[in-house]
């Protein structure tokens, strides 16, 4: 790999020990992808930033980079910690996770990172922009960050990021390349989409066949909403691993199918149909308890704009969520102070859902859902669908609200 | 026996000497490693049951989770990692795990060393030059 003067200069050690260990990840890791250079980076987003996915070894590695003098040279964000750093007590988080999330936070605030906590940065200004390099994790803001605002990332582990955050630098390969950033299959679109959750099941159902390679869209309508965008995103990350894709007259590399496919045509072998019938069967597959069953009712996957809050509580007005259900709406702290500026917060915590910030479900450890007795959970997020029924063995109802929202609420009198 | 020496390519830094384990098949640290006794605890793997604490480990390529680079760290951590890793072709997970730990690790040997090295061999690995040699060879 070709370094510059100034990267020999970290990679040698004169820069200090943290920034020569952040060379080494980098130069190794670029040499495993036939890299020829480094190129910067205008940001770094951390995954995961919580004890409970990081695990031992995880934390290790975050405490042995701060005590090495680690500092960010660009902004770094943060991924969801593995409570709400304000709710946890009257949610029954015991203290002991409180103060491992607030330990691990602190280690990465005085490295410099920004603690923004959410999976959905970019909705509060931590936005890359068009053909930005960004040194990135969390799946579906890495596919966000391609596909919907045309900046550049892979799809960034927690050394590579930080390492990336400490020098400015990633390796270019992969999504940094012009040559890998072309569709390679197309899925044309001729269901009806009717809000966010029908994107996110057109994401799961792409990401599936696409896997790791970079899907065009067709048919999609002229006017997509940012959450809606976000949405698909997730789902194309989270049944597959998708880093990109193209929506052809919608994002910035797709004007055109032939924008967004290069000299390559795409053939009938690889052309999907995305119809009525593969949206219910999507939908079916994510599916394995009647709603009738859950306790747990999970919104907010990934972290939603405060538009998507809106909509949530105008369908929540006038209801009661039923004395057995817990129902969490999930967002960033800063979209959640906005809510409460609004009013907003009023009006869904009224119904008895809460508004939960800066955390993610996938992210606390399993034991606090049976200790709660959650049993089954209701979402309308497949990535959502997918972590916890997966990892956590939590059975779940997948549909949007509307589907659901009569058996988990009943009308106010 | 002449020592026999193989060029290969530095992945993470270091030098190591020990004795070799050789597995045949790819090897996940997370969930196939036990973090505290460093025992292969993958069910079938063909290491099952063998310590990797202390060893040259000699393996084709890392599989499983992106979390595995923590694992080695872990391992490191409880005294039970491997001294050196020689791989075929360093994957990234492996290659994060061995760097962060400080684990010397070298791959792209000009000869194959699963052909080569058997398990008990006593092997030094110096990553900084990208060197593998077979200092003796078990009987």
């Amino acid at each position: 790999m070709k370094l510059t003067r100034e990267e020999k200069k970290m990679l040698d050690g004169k820069c200090g020990a943290a920034v020569q260990k952040a060379m080494e990840i980098l130069v190794a890791l670029g040499e495993c992808y036939d890299a020829k250079e480094m190129i910067p980076v205008g940001s770094a987003h951390l995954v995961p930033c919580n004890p409970s996915a990081a695990g031992k070894g995880g934390v290790l590695f975050y405490k042995d980079m701060a005590e090495k003098g680690a500092k960010f040279v660009i902004p770094v964000s943060t991924n969801p910690a593995c409570l709400d750093s304000w709710a946890w007590r009257e949610m029954g988080f015991p203290e002991e996770m409180y103060q491992g999330q607030v330990d691990l936070s602190g280690v990465i605030a005085k490295m410099g990172g920004f603690l923004c906590n959410t999976c959905t940065p970019y909705v509060i200004g931590h936005t890359p922009r068009t053909k930005e390099h960004v040194a990135w994790g969390e799946s579906s803001a890495v596919v966000y960050i391609n596909g919907v605002i045309g900046g550049r990332t892979n799809r960034e582990g927690t050394p590579s990021a930080l390492a990336s955050g400490i020098t400015g630098r990633t390796p270019a390969y992969g999504y940094h390349l012009d040559q890998n950033r072309y569709g390679k299959l197309k899925v044309r679109v001729t269901a009806d989409l009717k809000g966010a959750s029908d994107y996110a099941t057109l994401g799961y159902y792409a990401g599936k066949i696409a896997q790791d390679r970079v899907p065009i869209f067709t048919g999609l309508p002229g006017f997509v909403s940012q959450q809606e965008m976000i949405c698909l995103a997730a789902g194309l990350a989270s049944s597959g691993s998708v880093s990109h894709f193209h929506a052809v007259g919608l994002t910035p590399e797709a004007p055109t199918e032939k924008a967004a496919s290069g000299t390559k045509k795409i053939g009938p072998s690889d052309t999907f149909r995305f119809g009525p019938k593969e949206m219910k069967k999507t939908e079916e597959s994510l599916s394995k308890v009647a709603p009738e069953e859950v306790n747990l009712v999970i919104l907010g996957c990934p972290h939603l704009t405060i538009g998507e809050i809106r909509k949530y509580a105008e369908m929540l007005a006038g209801r009661t969520v039923k004395d057995h259900v817990e129902m969490w709406i999930l967002t960033q702290h800063t979209i959640k102070k906005y809510a409460e500026d609004m009013g907003i917060a009023d009006v869904i915590e009224s119904t008895g859902a809460r508004l939960v910030s800066n955390t993610c479900p996938s992210a606390i450890p399993i034991d606090y859902y049976k200790q709660h007795g959650l049993k089954a959970f209701a979402t309308d997020s497949p990535k959502m669908a997918y972590l916890l029924s997966g990892a956590k063995k939590l059975p779940c109802f997948y549909g949007s609200l509307d589907t659901f929202l009569d058996v988990v609420t009943s009308h106010r009198r | 026996m002449a020592e026999i020496v193989i060029k290969g390519r530095r992945v993470a830094k270091g030098r190591a000497r020990g004795e070799a384990l050789v597995s045949q098949s790819p090897l996940s640290f997370r969930g196939g490693v036990d973090e505290q006794t460093g025992v292969v605890v993958e069910k079938g793997h063909e290491l099952e049951g063998v310590s990797i604490c202390g060893k040259v480990l000699v393996f084709p390529v890392g599989k499983g989770s992106t979390v595995g680079s923590f694992q080695l760290l872990e391992l490191k951590t409880n005294g039970k990692a491997p001294k050196a890793i020689i791989n075929l072709r360093a994957d990234p997970i492996v290659t994060l795990g061995a760097i962060v730990s400080d684990i010397p690790m070298v791959d792209r040997l000009a000869r194959n060393p699963l052909e080569l090295i058997k398990t008990g061999d006593l092997v030094e690995v110096d990553a900084d030059r990208g060197l593998v040699k077979i200092v003796s060879k078990s009987h």
